[in-house]
């Protein structure tokens, strides 16, 4: 007879002895045949900032055309206040120093959390665009999280945190231009 | 029983990879290798995407060999870099999203799962069996939370959630690994009734 955390203790004691080793899935020559194969970590994030900055512009000028046919009172009366500006124009080309990089992060943050969670109707391009770039800010995470433990130089660590700012304030334009075409229906 | 955060490799070894020397670095692939992708394909599951994942592991492993410090075995720094990149797996949306699917069909899941280690003792192979049917959201947290040492806390973290989300996964996973261990008349609640 057994308690339950007797169980417990005895399952997780198992779990500790179970082997590791599995035959691996390929050899070295395969290995490096996948290895020279051009899909990786960075050119996906590159690839991720166009297609993320692309549905910006697309999704705000869909919002705005849509405020331009139907202008309504009651839109301006519900509609959020402009996101903080995160980047001047000169700002998306100059280096920045991190104290700056996370106010204006923290700021972002702020005046993502203020927005409603969801919009009552959602478009599908939309929710795209906030999934993907909800998704590309959590890999930069991630990557951030192992550059720290790594130790890596904090150059490095700085053009993450940069990157990661530049797709906080993508994904603030989005849910903008969201939520002022929902407060517009 | 070789377990990844205690494989070492000689200094001379690491220095000739890093240099570029093909059959170092061979040499190294096969040492760290097998380990590596069991630890991986425990906690993905599927195959296909545990390929994935260990490829990007090893190819971060020579990137980034130059930058190892030695203050530990090779081993575990490598498990570190494995267990990111698991997470990063785990927590992506689109999986977070199929992932949901497939615990609402958790209560049908197949028992005869493919083992990730083969060869083992018998006692082990039921254990081994019940893992497989986790799902591998809960396969992840009962391995990183038994096996690895991670609190809670960590765990939640690590998959962007709160520390409930670890706990309740925890308890699922404790309770389908008993009831495929242990048969049912042989339990004992901890309160008695």
């Amino acid at each position: 007879m057994h308690t339950d955390l007797e169980s417990q203790r005895t399952v997780a004691s198992l779990l500790r002895d179970l082997p590791e080793d599995a035959a691996p899935p390929y050899g070295w020559r395969e290995f490096q045949r996948r290895a020279r194969t051009p899909a990786r970590a960075s050119p996906r994030l590159l690839y991720g900032a166009a297609l993320a900055t692309a549905l910006v512009v697309l999704v705000a000028s869909g919002a705005l055309a849509i405020r331009l046919a139907a202008p309504d009172s009651r839109a301006v009366r519900l509609a959020p206040a402009a996101p903080p500006a995160v980047f001047s124009s000169q700002d998306r080309t100059s280096p920045r120093e991190l104290p700056q990089i996370r106010a204006a992060e923290a700021g972002a943050d702020r005046w993502l959390a203020s927005l409603p969670s969801e919009p009552l109707l959602v478009r599908v391009g939309t929710r795209a665009a906030v999934t993907t770039l909800e998704d590309r800010i959590a890999q930069v995470d991630d990557l951030l999280s192992a550059q720290r433990a790594d130790r890596a130089p904090p150059a490095h660590l700085l053009a993450l945190q940069q990157q990661r700012l530049q797709l906080v304030d993508s994904l603030a334009q989005v849910r903008y231009a969201e939520t002022l075409a929902d407060a517009s229906r | 029983m070789t377990r990844l955060s205690e494989i070492g490799v000689a200094a001379e070894l690491r220095a000739r990879a890093c240099a570029g020397d093909e059959a170092a670095r061979a040499e190294i692939y096969a040492a760290l290798a097998p380990a590596t992708f069991g630890l991986i394909r425990r906690l993905i599951g599927r195959r296909a995407a545990a390929e994935d994942v260990f490829q990007e592991t090893m190819m971060t492993c020579f990137e980034r060999l130059a930058e190892f410090r030695a203050e530990a075995p090779l081993g575990a720094w490598l498990r570190q870099i494995a267990l990111s990149r698991c997470f990063m797996y785990l927590r992506h949306p689109w999986r977070r999203a199929r992932l949901c699917l497939e615990s609402a069909a958790d209560a049908a899941a197949p028992a005869g799962l493919a083992l990730v280690t083969t060869g083992i003792a018998p006692e082990a192979l039921d254990l081994e069996r019940a893992l497989a049917t986790l799902t591998p959201t809960a396969r992840a947290v009962v391995w990183m939370y038994e096996v690895e040492g991670y609190s809670h806390a960590e765990i939640a973290g690590a998959f962007g959630r709160s520390v409930s989300f670890s706990k309740s996964q925890l308890a699922r996973a404790h309770a389908r690994l008993r009831a495929w261990y242990e048969p049912e008349e042989a339990r004992q609640p901890c309160t008695p009734i």
